[in-house]
Parts: structure tokens; C-alpha cells; sequence
């Protein structure tokens, strides 16, 4: 589909061009103005759209702030939305970052929360000290195999990695359903909902909010991990040689091989990490909330990362902020459902828009009155 | 497992069903890449075919009308992608996206509004299906053809009409030079966004058929993201077919026939082992990656899929 064959890297010593990465599209110049432009919009244009369906949009989004916002439990389990949210949106940032498109967060969340459920169960009976590790490690070694396919066919193949990973979403879909419902991971005693048996005590994050605090809060110490994603997130990409190499590739393969960078190998390596940050968040949703594998539990935090990436501006703090703001979204819109009578779906249609109105950015720009900011850096690459 | 469960005249008729939407979506795709703009927002123009198509039938009770305001919406979402990807030169996989999940989200919450818990309406007119009287009693034959939806015949006719059109016509030629070579098709005179908004609207009211097919000519009703990836399937068939309608069609007959085995073989056992029929649904997306990564074959698009295009003096 896109750029497949378009070269524009012969690096020293390489036979064939190294595949092409995508222009920097979403690497803005400027503060947050835009972002925060583009929601406002999105919010404007959703408010529209249920006027036009004869409800109320004041009532609505009073609903929906409420809802996420309206009491210290629901604050919490606005972030224990946010969670996976942020995992995800550094998967998908870091390689835009590299100049890749990583659509396939949702596949290596789910491969990396398989790979942890199995671990979590197979040595339940480990001591927390040692399984709670082994589980990281197999969520963000699932996650991190499954973004390495598309590095190493990007990379040797020159396959867009827009084709493989959609189709890896799908493909782990269906092995998701069989490990699940008559594979190897099956609980026999599921009832309902597919499930994979159940993990160790060991292998669960603990709450860490007591009852005296905010009664019945399920925020988990996967809180932390997220935090610490993220200071590695910024450490590796700001403060580390393979960080500026990672960069270097992402704003022009061309001048990176000539400055002795190989383009291939970066590649490679910067699927490997995002998958490896989205492993972990499955990881997260499995041993901080259900202690277990459902059969498609994760709804679409890896496709709602693309926004949050995209409106995050690929940095530490934006993603931080969009993924806040997606996780109100996903919490608030269950509220406003039962309470304002408007479907949760408004939720989804104003995540589309914020989407759409990135995606048109140019409209946006000429809104805000300014055109710069793209052209330096493509006179780079 | 029986031969039955895998060459029956129910397998088979299942198969040709099956490929059917799966097919729609894939010549929508091969028009639109063939004109340079990728669209992975087909899955959107399916869902709201399938859903307006629906909602239009519920209003009018007439199954014509449902099909045209199925048309019109798959055009709707097109014409935006087509604005965001060819006018605004956005990127074109995120307008994709943001379309799959407005779509997802739109058809949802006007399912909810419309239809609240209870589902659509039943009885609603349908598209029909096309006896073949000549065939009944043919062994086999029969069975398999004899009564087939109206929509499986228009898209066997639709694949040899693109086939016919993209690489035997001079249109068709201008089409695929937009795609893989847009400076010089313009250079000869092409007008290069025409084309490619012709093409792209193309793919979006050859998606909606698909969905409509869903919707109005097998279940009758229409439920929340009911074309479950379809779209994408297509877009699978599209690659592995090598961008051409014939290619298309083959590819996505071996998806449908993954997908009715899936369905038949349920409960089968090979030496006393279940057949684990849920990696059946792989196939697509594993025989895909095949495709394109040149294990079994080359797949290439063309060459100027998915770059926008800027004329000259305005770069």
C-alpha cells in the first residue's frame, strides 16, 4: 500500500535500498495549540451530531465529564483506563518516531497479555518476587516477537508495515479464539467468556488504594509501570545514542545511512520496542485487573493509540495527556449512557473526529493561521 | 471428517456467499490502489451500506431505494477519505482509520437511537435471490448455483466488467497510470485528482454493496459492526490477488472457503483430535503476509499507492 518501494536510502556498503519510512507527517512544530484545537473541534462537531439526532449536548457532555470525573472512584478507574492507553500510545509514538506506522499495538497488547497469562499460570505457584518479573517479561517479550515481525519484514522484505500489521491484528484475533476456547490455554471451568486459567497470587499487581481511601478502587500498581514506560520512553528516545539513531532515522533515512546509520537495523529495532511497550500494557490489563486471559478482552486500546499518539505529538507528556483524556472517554461514556440516555457510541464518533481533524491538519493550520512548521524538516529528508 | 464437510454442494455454495462481500471490498480496493490512493476505510463504507441500506429499507419498504441509500453512504464515507487524502493530501491511512471507527461508532449510536435493544425490524424487504430453474436437479451443480443471491451474480459480473475495464479499455489506462506514475500521466494531459476521486468513490460504492449484501440480501437485519473486518479482508484479497479484479476474486474464494470449512468441519476430528477450526481464520491474513513479503510470489503495488499527489508549481 503505501511507499513500499519508494527508496530513498543507499547506505554505504548496501546492495538494494533500504525500505523507505514515512515522512514525518506528525512530528508539528509548535505547543500543544493544535491538539487542543482539534479536540475543541471534534467536541464542537460532536455536539452537532447529537443536536441533529434530537438529544442534548450540554446534558451530554455534562454526563460524560461526570462520569469520568464525578467522584474519587471514578477518577480511578479513569486512569485504570488510561493505562493501557499510555503502553499503547508510546508503542505507536516511538515508531512514528523511527518513521514507521504502527497499527498493529492492538496485536502485540493482546500477544503480550497471552504470553503473560501463560507465564502467570504455568509457575503459579512461584513466590511473587520471582513470577511477578518472569510475567513482565513474557508480556513485553510477547508483545516485543510480535512487533519484531514487522521490523524484520519491513526491514529484509521491504513489506509495508501498514499491510503486516493489520493483518497481524486479525491473525492473532483467531489464535486468541482458539487458545481460548479449545486450545492449550482453555480454563476447563470458564463459564460464559472464553478464558485462559487463572494466573498466581503472585502474579497479580496489587491494588494500591486501600478501602479507606476510595472504597472498592481497582487502581493497580500497573500505575507505575506505565510511569516508568514512559521516563524510558523519554530517557531512551532524548537521553541515549540508539535514541538519536532511532530519531535520525525517522526524520531522513538518507542522511542517517550517510552518517553511518543503518536504516534496516534500526527498524528492526524500534518494532521490537514498540511491541515491547504494548506487550507490557496487556500484561498490565491481565495482572492488574482480570487475573486472567478473556477471549477478546482489550475492545481497541491499540487502535485508539493512534489518536493518542497522534494527538500526544509522539512526546512523553502529550501522550500522557491524550491517553487521559481517551480513558475519560472510555470510562464517562458508560456514564452517560445509563444516566443522560445517549449512547456510550458518541464516544467513538468524537474519537474518529479528533482523528479526522488530525488527519486534516492542513485545515486545521489554515485555521490557526499558520503554515510553517513541515517544510524545514522535509527539506531534510 | 468426511469428504462432505470438505467438497459438499453446501461448502461450496457457502464458499461463493462467503467470497462475496469479501470480494465486493477487494475490487473496491484494487480500483482505488490501482488509481494510487490507498483506502483501508472500506470497512467504513461496508458498515454503512449495511446499515443505511437497512434503515432505508425499514423507511420505504422498497428494496431499490434501500440499495441506493446503501450507495449513497459508502459514497459519503469515500468522498471524505477522497477530500482528506487527494485535496488535503492527509495521510491516508489515518483518515482510513479515524472513517473505520466514525463508521463503527455513527451505526452504533443510530442502531441504539433508532432500534434501542430490541434489533431492526423483521420482514424487511430483502435483496433476492435468483432461482436458476434450468439448474435444479442438476446434481451438484444445482445445489451450489441454483439459488444464489442476486448480488454473488452482479459481483462474478462486476469482477470481468473491472477486469475488462482496467486493462483492456483506454480509461482503465489512465487509471493505472495515475497510479504508478501521476507527473507523467498528468503530463499527457490526465487530470490526475479527477481520476483518483472517481476512483476512490468507485471503491467506496463497491464496498457498500458489499455491506448491503450483508445486511438486506443474508441477515436480514442489520447488528452492531456487523461487517467484521471484512473490509480488511478484502483489502488481504486485494494484495494477494496482485491488485487485479481476477486475482481478487481467487483470492477471496479461497478466504470464503476458509471461512465455510470453519463452519463445516465444527466438531470434525482428524485421528481422534479436534480440528482446531478457529486457526482456520488465520489463513487470509497469514497467506497474505506470504504474499507480500515474496514467499509465495511477488505481490507489488503499484507505484505511486499511497502518495499523494501535487501538481506541478504547487509542490
Amino acid at each position: 500500500m503505501t511507499q513500499l518501494q519508494g527508496s530513498t536510502t543507499t547506505g554505504p556498503g548496501s546492495q538494494s535500498p533500504a525500505p523507505s519510512v514515512r515522512q514525518p507527517t506528525f512530528q508539528w512544530a509548535g505547543g500543544p495549540a493544535i491538539p487542543i484545537l482539534s479536540v475543541v473541534i471534534a467536541l464542537l462537531l460532536g455536539a452537532v451530531f447529537v443536536l441533529a439526532t434530537g438529544n442534548d449536548p450540554v446534558a451530554a457532555y455534562a454526563a460524560l465529564f461526570q462520569g469520568a470525573f464525578g467522584s474519587p472512584y471514578d477518577i480511578t478507574e479513569t486512569i485504570v483506563s488510561t493505562i493501557p492507553l499510555v503502553l499503547t500510545g508510546l508503542s505507536v509514538a516511538i515508531a512514528f518516531r523511527t518513521g514507521l506506522f504502527n497499527i498493529g499495538a492492538q496485536g502485540q497488547l493482546l500477544v503480550g497479555a497471552l504470553a503473560a497469562g501463560w507465564a502467570g499460570s504455568q509457575f503459579a505457584s512461584l513466590p511473587g518476587p520471582i513470577l511477578m518479573p518472569i510475567v513482565i517479561l513474557f508480556g513485553i517479550g510477547g508483545g516485543a516477537f510480535y512487533g519484531g515481525i514487522v521490523g524484520v519484514l519491513k526491514a529484509l522484505r521491504g513489506v509495508n508495515e501498514v499491510i503486516t500489521t493489520i493483518m497481524l491484528n486479525y491473525t492473532i484475533v483467531f489464535v486468541m479464539h482458539w487458545l481460548l476456547q479449545a486450545g492449550p490455554m482453555t480454563a476447563q471451568n470458564a463459564l460464559g467468556t472464553p478464558a485462559s486459567t487463572p494466573i498466581g497470587a503472585g502474579a497479580r499487581l496489587p491494588v494500591i488504594l486501600p478501602n479507606e481511601v476510595v472504597v472498592f478502587s481497582r487502581l493497580h500498581a500497573g500505575l507505575f509501570l506505565a510511569a516508568a514506560a514512559v521516563a524510558v520512553f523519554w530517557f531512551l528516545l532524548w537521553r541515549t545514542p540508539l535514541g538519536y539513531r532511532l530519531r535520525a532515522v525517522g526524520l531522513g533515512p538518507r542522511a542517517a545511512a550517510q552518517a553511518g546509520i543503518d536504516p534496516r537495523r534500526h527498524m528492526i529495532l524500534v518494532m521490537v520496542i514498540a511491541g515491547g511497550f504494548a506487550g507490557l500494557g496487556g500484561m498490565i490489563e491481565v495482572s492488574g485487573l482480570f487475573g486472567r486471559v478473556y477471549d477478546g478482552f482489550a475492545s481497541s486500546y491499540g487502535f485508539d493509540a493512534i489518536a493518542v499518539a497522534l494527538l500526544g505529538k509522539n512526546s512523553p507528556l502529550g501522550i500522557v495527556a491524550a491517553a487521559l483524556l481517551f480513558g475519560a472517554f472510555v470510562h464517562g461514556g458508560a456514564y452517560m449512557q445509563s444516566h443522560a440516555n445517549i449512547s456510550s457510541n458518541l464516544v467513538a464518533i468524537i474519537q474518529a473526529l479528533v482523528l479526522f481533524v488530525i488527519a486534516a491538519e492542513a485545515l486545521v493550520r489554515s485555521l490557526v493561521g499558520r503554515r510553517r512548521g513541515r517544510k524545514p524538516v522535509e527539506a531534510i529528508a | 471428517m468426511t469428504i462432505e464437510m470438505l467438497l459438499g454442494a453446501s461448502v461450496l455454495a457457502a464458499t461463493l456467499r462467503l467470497a462475496t462481500p469479501i470480494a465486493l471490498a477487494a475490487l473496491g480496493g484494487v480500483v482505488t490502489e490501482r488509481g494510487g490512493v490507498t483506502n483501508i476505510a472500506l470497512e467504513a463504507c461496508m458498515l454503512v451500506g449495511a446499515f443505511f441500506g437497512i434503515v432505508a429499507a425499514d423507511r420505504s419498504r422498497n428494496i431499490w431505494i434501500a440499495l441506493a441509500v446503501a450507495l449513497l453512504a459508502g459514497l459519503a464515507v469515500a468522498a471524505l477519505h477522497a477530500y482528506a487524502s487527494i485535496t488535503l493530501r492527509s495521510d491516508q491511512i489515518v483518515s482510513g482509520m479515524a472513517l473505520n471507527i466514525l463508521a463503527l461508532g455513527l451505526t452504533t449510536y443510530l442502531d441504539y437511537q433508532l432500534y434501542g435493544t430490541t434489533g431492526t425490524p423483521p420482514d424487511l424487504p430483502a435483496l433476492p435471490d435468483l432461482q436458476l430453474g434450468f439448474l435444479t436437479g442438476v446434481p451438484y451443480v444445482g445445489d451450489v448455483l441454483g439459488a444464489q443471491n442476486s448480488v454473488v451474480w452482479l459481483m462474478l459480473l462486476l469482477v470481468l466488467v473491472l477486469q475488462v475495464f482496467l486493462f483492456r479499455t483506454v480509461i482503465g489506462l489512465r487509471l493505472r497510470a495515475v497510479g504508478e506514475h501521476p507527473r507523467a500521466a498528468e503530463t499527457v494531459g490526465i487530470r490526475v485528482r479527477r481520476v483518483r476521486y472517481a476512483a476512490v468513490l468507485a471503491s467506496g460504492a463497491l464496498a457498500a454493496i458489499g455491506g448491503a449484501y450483508l445486511s438486506l440480501g443474508v441477515a436480514h437485519s442489520f447488528t452492531d459492526g456487523m461487517t467484521g473486518g471484512r473490509g480488511f479482508i478484502g483489502l488481504a484479497a486485494m494484495i494477494f490477488g496482485r491488485w487485479t479484479p481476477v486475482g481478487a476474486l481467487a483470492a477471496s474464494l479461497i478466504f470464503g472457503y476458509g471461512n465455510a470449512l470453519s463452519t463445516s468441519l465444527q466438531g470434525a476430528t482428524i485421528g481422534g483430535a479436534r480440528v482446531p477450526v478457529q486457526l482456520l481464520g488465520t489463513l487470509p491474513y497469514i497467506l497474505t503476509i506470504f504474499a507480500v513479503a515474496g514467499f509465495v510470489g511477488r505481490s507489488r503495488p503499484p507505484a505511486a499507492d499511497g502518495v499523494p499527489y501535487e501538481t506541478e508549481g504547487h509542490a
